[in-house]
């Protein structure tokens, strides 16, 4: 690509010289290619197009981020954060304590519906401060292990959680299956109904077909010396394992929720549900926060008013962008191709 | 450029047009008096541009030169007709040659050393060897190779293609077959195995195989006719000679024996120095006497010769060497940026890296338990950290690891983006049918493939006149005989009187070229001998046509009964004099190296050739010593003007010379090039003393040059004056309108000639270089002191012009002074370059429109380019077609060779080479000016394109912890520049179009736009970073707000992002596209489609962590949304910016692009523009 071209030829009998006679007896075809003059559009862009351009983008915008925001106010989300109400006051060295201790984790908490949810009603759980895209985290995974029986050694990627002491594998190996999220959550209306939660279909179909093994079997898990999370039933294969295949997506940012089940009744503004739970994981050591979260969803997903308000800034700037340049074209026209603002015409003999 | 002493020796142009050939190629080769350097190593050695002692040293060394013996010790010796002996203690290299770089076995590792010496590769080659280490490992082993391989792998396929054609060529040429002389026979034998010492016998047409002393030839003076053009590009024959001693010996039947002693190889093919001892005899070889390989034998049914350079060592081979290289100024330019981006670099890397460190250092304590981090490892029975060497080793890591993951911050592919661009803009230049040559059948070439933009940039145009401004075709025009001039009206042929032509065995000849004749003077002519009038006319056109070295040859034309005489000679001078000759009727009909035959008026008549001296450039004439039938002798001299009126018998027909004198500068005026013709009669005595003297002289085994001139000179006297010839050397087609133009687009066009000041002035004002409402200075000085004062003389003048000028700028534009034009010759410039002068100079210079050097050395001009060079940023670019040219082609930025009349030497030492001098315009201001946008806005464009994906990068590296995670999948990340997003700014660079070639040739004026260095400058790069950092917080932001508390996945949010980025710097070129072709259609929407389907490829399988992403991220209206988002938002202040720019400050380009569209015309009134332009 950057070599010098061929070198001058030296060898009379076939000139390689691009420059040798016999090769520039043929005048270079004409074509509208190589003469550069291939048919084209040549847009330019005339006061009225600028304004219509800008017209168009408030026109499209405004509407869509309306919409993401009435969206968003559909949804109704009850968030409630758990682990301080659950684990002794105190210093958090006592939490991180109590959380490693063998003690009875059960917590009862009490949500009230503010509105009417309409089911299904997603049940999340929300970490806060936790790194589920750590580098050292992210890497620490196996995915062939995963799927496929006979490669269950291929563990290489999952230092440091690839075997046991005793050097047997573990299925599934990885900080990520290791450190799997086991608080437990079960619900109950005030008229101590309990609420069924389905916890089936809340992974994806893609990867419970194809991502995760109908052979492969948990071994060896969780039995080292520093427990992560979650034990697995060793007699269930991983793709039913639903919980475990939503925690291996790994999130992408360090605040992040994952779906814990879907309530199939709908709840009615002012029902109070209770909730008990085992409050089990570990986040006092990075002071990170649980959160319980029940959401309704939207055709844009969850609440969020980002997008919407962000729409509107939008397209609110471009009206206004709009009308300052009709100003800009109607107080200091120029006339496309008015030669008097070429440059030798500007400043006569001056340069 | 040449070493040592750097004579500035005129090579007088005015009696042998530029040093194009033979006589002024001894000029050449005592400028180029070292043997080493050939024409093409005229690298970039100091240079000191033409001293005064010069002039001695060359006078003393070329002289010294032929006295000098060749040291045994640097000798080869070569035994003729004995290989064995010859080859027996130096084993000289056989013929075989290769110009083949690799072999089978060598191929890799040597193509992988060379393409090692770029440092990009090497930059891909560190990043990737750091990316092995496992603490350092951010991307897959393939992913982080691929990048890397692919490059070597497609320059090394295209290399081994190329070196398999080389390979291919070397065996058809090892295997031609040539005739060699073994045991006393000559017999067939491949040319590879020819060696140094054999004697080698070639006929007529035949290539010659190695470089060779001639023994003898088929003529029985020992001339040998060969044509140079697979050599230095000359078409025309040249004469080679066998040393009397050896021309009578038959190889066969004549043992010879002898030997040799010649320099050892080198480069230079117009020298050669050997001796040679035969028979007890000592002769001295010179040039004239080697043929080279590669040459062709014309003309001679056949020739012997001795090798005596064989292979690799013959001059050919030793001449064979690349194109120059340039670095162009916006790639320099450029670097400064790539520093900056490095520094960039380093401090994202920076930031990173001690953000990670404090972060560490927040939770060392907790690492261990954290479920995120865990440092140690439990697998083994002694718990140990697993991959943590703690924070200080930490940091040093982050940072290595973010030098990795941010590698395309330097935006390495850019080099070869730019260079397959530049391909690709060669591509166009080269078929653009408007610079094809009609005439000479020559395309545009582009030798230097690195500095295309710099055509739109160029500032000073450094011209040759002859052969480059005029066409370097000599016509005979107008004649003074004895002191008679001839200018009267010209006859056209038309009909059956097309021209003279004689009768030879039943068939006509006619000369090959019809020249216009004066009718009185055909008349004249046709009287014969008798009249006074006619005697005179019959000695002018009798030294016209003998006096020359031309060799007829006769040619078959279609009909049987009629043929052409070509008239082959060195000088298209002489060419003209001859062809004109024979129109009125004395035409050359055959020459050997002993006797002349001329047709005069129907009548044949021979002519013994007693001797010749031939042109030097010392006495600046040539002479020839005729004996005529009726045995009386005499000398005929042909020369320039000065030279000519030193030697011419002043005592006698003083008003002829008179009246010759005056025609002679009536001539010149208007641009012609005039010769003087002088002829003397010898008397019995001074002829045979003559002819002793120079017998000796010719024999002379030392110092042969210096005798023979001083023979020459001594002959040379009291001569009776005949006439002088003028001839034209018409201008180029076009010459004016380019120049016009160039003016227009503000570049000053110097000239730069080695002709004399009246006809350069009179070429300048008929090429309108000159106007008559310029002011002249003209210097011409003889001393240090004179210099000074014209100088300081011409500045003071030229710098009243200058402040009136000023003056009147603000006010009206009725009153305005004259632009200057400064005329200097080469011998003032002698006294000024390469001294305090200089500078002064330089102002003078600056001050002036047009500069017009005259009567320059070549090494002058190259000063000249280099005076401007060194103290201003402009670019020049230097245009000449002559071996004269070469040092100043190379000097400047650019160098233009003409691949013309003349020889290739000048081609060969350029960096592109066209047949016409008006084609400069369209390659400056079509070609030069597109490339330059197109590469200013490419190099912006890569730098935006790179830093927007690393600064996404870098965003999210914030959000993990400063751990370097990519939410990108690395394969995306490596495909990003190679595949996403390279192929739209390759094809936009080399298609895009600002405007039509139609504007840019009608408005020269906007070529200031490179001048202005409105596509690339610091502003425009400080203003892409900025937009740059906009938009990539607008591509990283919205969907980390969109998603923000969401149950996003990592994979999921990272094809978003790549595909947020890459519709993003696609959309943005879009927008910056000026002219939409189906090619700029495919290649943006192409990259996109393709953006996604690998995407989609990458989703799909199953053991990465993204299966499936793409499709369940797109199954849900906030991806799209966020996608369209983000496109607007981060494109908005771009177009707000380019329209307020485009509304409110219009550049040049873009009046000129609406004009262009909505077909108005750039033209103010008449009265106003035609004041503007005067102006300048």
């Amino acid at each position: 690509m950057s070599n010098p071209p061929p070198p001058m030829s030296s060898t009379p009998a076939e000139p390689q010289d691009p420059s040798s006679p016999r090769r520039n007896s043929k005048r270079p075809k004409y074509s509208r290619f190589t003469q550069q003059e291939l048919p084209a559009c040549k847009p330019i862009l005339t006061p009225r197009w600028v304004i219509s351009v800008f017209l168009l983008v408030t026109i499209v915008f405004v509407p869509i981020g309306l919409a993401s925001l009435f969206a968003s106010r559909d949804v109704v989300e009850i968030v409630n954060r758990y682990d301080d109400q659950c684990a002794p006051s105190g210093s958090r060295s006592d939490k991180v304590r109590f959380i490693q201790s063998a003690a009875d984790k059960t917590c009862n908490r009490t949500l009230t519906v503010p509105k009417h949810m309409k089911q299904p009603i997603y049940v999340y759980y929300q970490l806060d401060n936790f790194y589920q895209n750590h580098r050292r985290y992210v890497k620490s995974r196996s995915d062939q292990q995963l799927r496929n029986k006979n490669d269950e050694n291929e563990t290489n990627t999952c230092k440091p959680e690839d075997t046991t002491e005793n050097g047997t594998t573990i299925v599934p190996c990885g900080l990520v299956a290791w450190s799997m999220f086991n608080d437990t959550f079960s619900f109950s209306t005030n008229k101590n109904v309990q609420l069924p939660i389905t916890k089936k279909g809340i992974s994806w179909k893609s990867d419970r077909d194809h991502k995760f093994g109908k052979d492969v079997f948990p071994k060896n898990f969780q039995n080292g010396k520093l427990i992560g999370g979650a034990h697995l039933n060793e007699s269930i294969p991983l793709s039913a394992q639903e919980d475990l295949i939503v925690w291996m997506r790994t999130a992408a940012l360090p605040t992040f929720r994952k779906l814990y089940g879907k309530i199939e009744v709908d709840l009615q503004a002012g029902d109070t549900i209770n909730v008990i739970m085992q409050n089990n994981y570990n986040t006092y050591s990075f002071n990170g926060k649980k959160k319980l979260v029940l959401s309704t969803a939207s055709w844009l997903g969850g609440k969020n008013n980002f997008i919407g308000i962000a729409y509107l800034a939008v397209g609110g700037l471009c009206f206004v962008l709009a009308m300052i340049f009709t100003i800009i074209y109607l107080v200091k026209p120029r006339r496309l191709g008015d030669p008097t603002y070429l440059s030798w015409n500007r400043s006569p003999g001056g340069h | 450029m040449i070493t040592t002493t750097n004579p500035p020796l005129l090579i007088h142009p005015l009696a042998f047009p530029s040093s194009n050939s033979g006589m002024s190629l001894d000029d050449a080769q005592i400028v180029n008096d070292s043997p080493q350097v050939g024409f093409v190593d005229l690298g970039s050695k100091r240079v000191s541009h033409g001293s005064r002692q010069g002039d001695v040293d060359s006078e003393r060394f070329s002289i010294s030169m032929s006295h000098r013996e060749i040291d045994d010790g640097d000798a080869r010796l070569v035994y003729v007709n004995d290989a064995l002996k010859t080859n027996e203690r130096f084993e000289f290299a056989g013929n075989s040659i290769r110009t083949a770089k690799y072999s089978v076995l060598t191929f890799l590792p040597r193509n992988l050393f060379e393409q090692f010496h770029r440092v990009a590769y090497i930059y891909f080659l560190i990043i990737a060897i750091l990316n092995q280490l496992p603490q350092l490992a951010v991307f897959g082993r393939g992913a982080s190779i691929l990048p890397l391989s692919f490059v070597l792998l497609v320059t090394a396929v295209k290399d081994a293609y190329e070196d398999w054609r080389r390979h291919r060529s070397d065996r058809i040429e090892n295997n031609r077959m040539s005739s060699v002389l073994v045991n006393d026979r000559f017999q067939q034998k491949k040319c590879k195995d020819i060696q140094v010492g054999e004697i080698i016998k070639f006929s007529a047409d035949d290539i010659i195989p190695c470089d060779t002393v001639l023994l003898s030839t088929s003529d029985p003076t020992g001339v040998a006719y060969i044509q140079t053009i697979n050599l230095d590009g000359e078409s025309n024959l040249k004469t080679r000679y066998a040393k009397q001693e050896t021309l009578s010996k038959v190889a066969e039947k004549d043992r010879i024996d002898g030997l040799i002693k010649c320099e050892k190889p080198n480069r230079n093919i117009y020298g050669f120095m050997a001796t040679m001892e035969i028979d007890g005899k000592h002769l001295s070889l010179g040039p004239s006497n080697i043929v080279l390989r590669g040459c062709v034998l014309k003309n001679t049914n056949w020739a012997v010769g001795v090798a005596v350079y064989c292979g690799r060592e013959t001059k050919a081979m030793l001449n064979s060497s690349g194109a120059p290289s340039k670095r162009s100024r916006l790639e320099t330019r450029m670097n400064r940026e790539i520093i900056l981006l490095s520094v960039f670099l380093v401090g994202l890397c920076m930031a990173v890296s001690v953000c990670a460190g404090v972060w560490l250092k927040q939770h060392e304590d907790d690492l261990e338990i954290l479920q995120f981090y865990r440092k140690k490892d439990y697998s083994e029975p002694v718990v140990e950290n697993y991959n943590y060497s703690g924070v200080g080793m930490e940091i040093v890591f982050t940072f290595l690891m973010s030098v990795i993951v941010f590698q395309i911050m330097i935006p390495i592919s850019l080099y070869i983006s730019m260079e397959l661009v530049r391909v690709g803009q060669a591509y166009f230049m080269i078929r653009d049918d408007k610079m094809y040559d009609e005439t000479s059948k020559s395309r545009f070439q582009c030798r230097a493939l690195n500095i295309n933009e710099d055509l739109g940039q160029i500032k000073y145009v450094f011209s040759d006149k002859t052969g480059t401004l005029t066409e370097n075709k000599m016509e005979f025009k107008y004649a003074s005989i004895f002191g008679v001039d001839y200018s009267g009206e010209k006859t056209n042929f038309e009909g059956e009187q097309r021209g003279y032509y004689i009768q030879v065995n039943g068939q006509v000849w006619r000369p090959k070229m019809a020249v216009e004749v004066d009718k009185e003077l055909l008349q004249l002519s046709k009287t014969g001998n008798n009249t006074k009038a006619g005697k005179q006319i019959y000695d002018f056109f009798l030294a016209l046509a003998a006096c020359n070295t031309i060799v007829p040859i006769v040619v078959d034309t279609s009909s049987p009964a009629e043929k052409l005489v070509d008239y082959q000679g060195e000088s298209p001078d002489e060419q003209a004099l001859v062809y004109a000759a024979a129109a009125y009727g004395f035409m050359l009909m055959e020459r050997t190296s002993g006797h002349i035959v001329i047709d005069i008026q129907g009548e044949r008549q021979r002519f013994n050739v007693l001797g010749m001296h031939e042109f030097d450039s010392d006495r600046k004439r040539m002479s020839v010593i005729l004996g005529f039938a009726d045995g009386s002798v005499k000398v005929i001299v042909k020369g320039a003007d000065n030279s000519m009126f030193n030697i011419i018998d002043k005592s006698v027909n003083l008003d002829i010379i008179k009246a010759t004198e005056d025609h002679l500068l009536s001539y010149s005026s208007i641009g012609l090039r005039t010769l003087v013709v002088g002829m003397r009669e010898l008397g019995v005595p001074e002829f045979e003393q003559w002819q002793s003297s120079y017998e000796t002289a010719s024999t002379a085994v030392m110092g042969r040059v210096g005798l023979l001139r001083k023979v020459a000179i001594n002959l040379e006297t009291n001569l009776e004056i005949v006439g002088a010839s003028a001839i034209e050397d018409r201008l180029q087609k076009g010459v004016p309108e380019a120049i016009e133009s160039l003016r227009k687009a503000n570049i000053k066009v110097w000239v730069l000639t080695g002709d004399k000041q009246e006809t350069a002035i009179s070429i300048a004002y008929s090429s309108k270089l000159l106007t008559s409402n310029m002011s002249q200075v003209v210097i011409n000085s003889n001393s240090k002191i004179s210099s000074k004062k014209s100088l300081e003389d011409a500045l003071v003048s030229s710098g009243n012009f200058l402040v009136s000028d000023d003056q009147d700028a603000g006010g009206s534009d009725c009153n305005t002074s004259p632009p200057v034009a400064l005329i200097i010759d080469g011998s003032s410039l002698v006294y000024i370059l390469d001294t305090e002068l200089e500078e002064q100079l330089f102002q003078l210079a600056s001050n002036c429109a047009v500069v017009l050097c005259c009567r320059v050395a070549p090494l002058q001009k190259a000063g000249i380019v280099a005076l401007i060079k060194k103290r201003t940023d402009a670019m020049t670019l230097a245009i000449g077609d002559g071996a004269n040219d070469v040092s100043m082609i190379q000097m400047a930025d650019v160098g233009i060779g003409i691949s013309g009349q003349e020889g290739r030497q000048a081609v060969m030492a350029s960096d592109f080479a066209m047949g016409q001098f008006r084609f400069l315009v369209p390659l400056l201001l079509v070609h030069g000016h597109w490339n330059y946008q197109r590469m200013g806005y490419m190099i912006l464009y890569n730098f935006y394109r790179n830093a927007v994906f690393v600064l996404v990068l870098f965003w999210y590296v914030l959000f993990t912890g400063f751990t370097l995670t990519t939410a990108i999948t690395e394969w995306s990340s490596v495909l990003y520049s190679i595949l996403y997003t390279s192929v739209p700014t390759i094809v936009i660079a080399v298609l895009d179009k600002d405007l039509s070639r139609r504007s840019l040739m009608t408005y020269p004026q906007l070529y200031g736009a490179g001048h202005r260095q409105e596509s690339y400058n610091s502003t425009l790069f400080w203003l892409t970073i900025a937009d740059t950092l906009w938009q990539s917080i607008v591509v990283f932001y919205v969907p980390l707000f969109a998603y923000w508390k969401s149950d996003i996945d990592g994979p999921s949010l990272g094809d978003l992002w790549t595909l947020a980025v890459v519709f993003l710097v696609n959309i943005h070129l879009a927008m910056d596209v000026i002219r939409w072709t189906w090619l700029s259609h495919a290649s943006i929407w192409g990259s996109i489609i393709a953006t996604c389907i690998c995407v989609i490829i990458i989703d799909v399988i199953p053991v990465l962590p993204g299966y499936w992403a793409i499709f369940e991220l797109s199954s849900k209206g906030s991806f799209w949304i966020c996608l369209l988002g983000i496109q607007i938002a981060a494109l908005v202040p771009r177009f707000v910016i380019k329209m307020v720019i485009q509304h409110c400050k219009p550049s040049d380009i873009q009046i000129a692009r609406e004009a262009d569209k909505f077909g108005n015309s750039l033209e103010l009134t008449g009265q106003e523009i035609e004041m503007n332009t005067s102006r300048r």
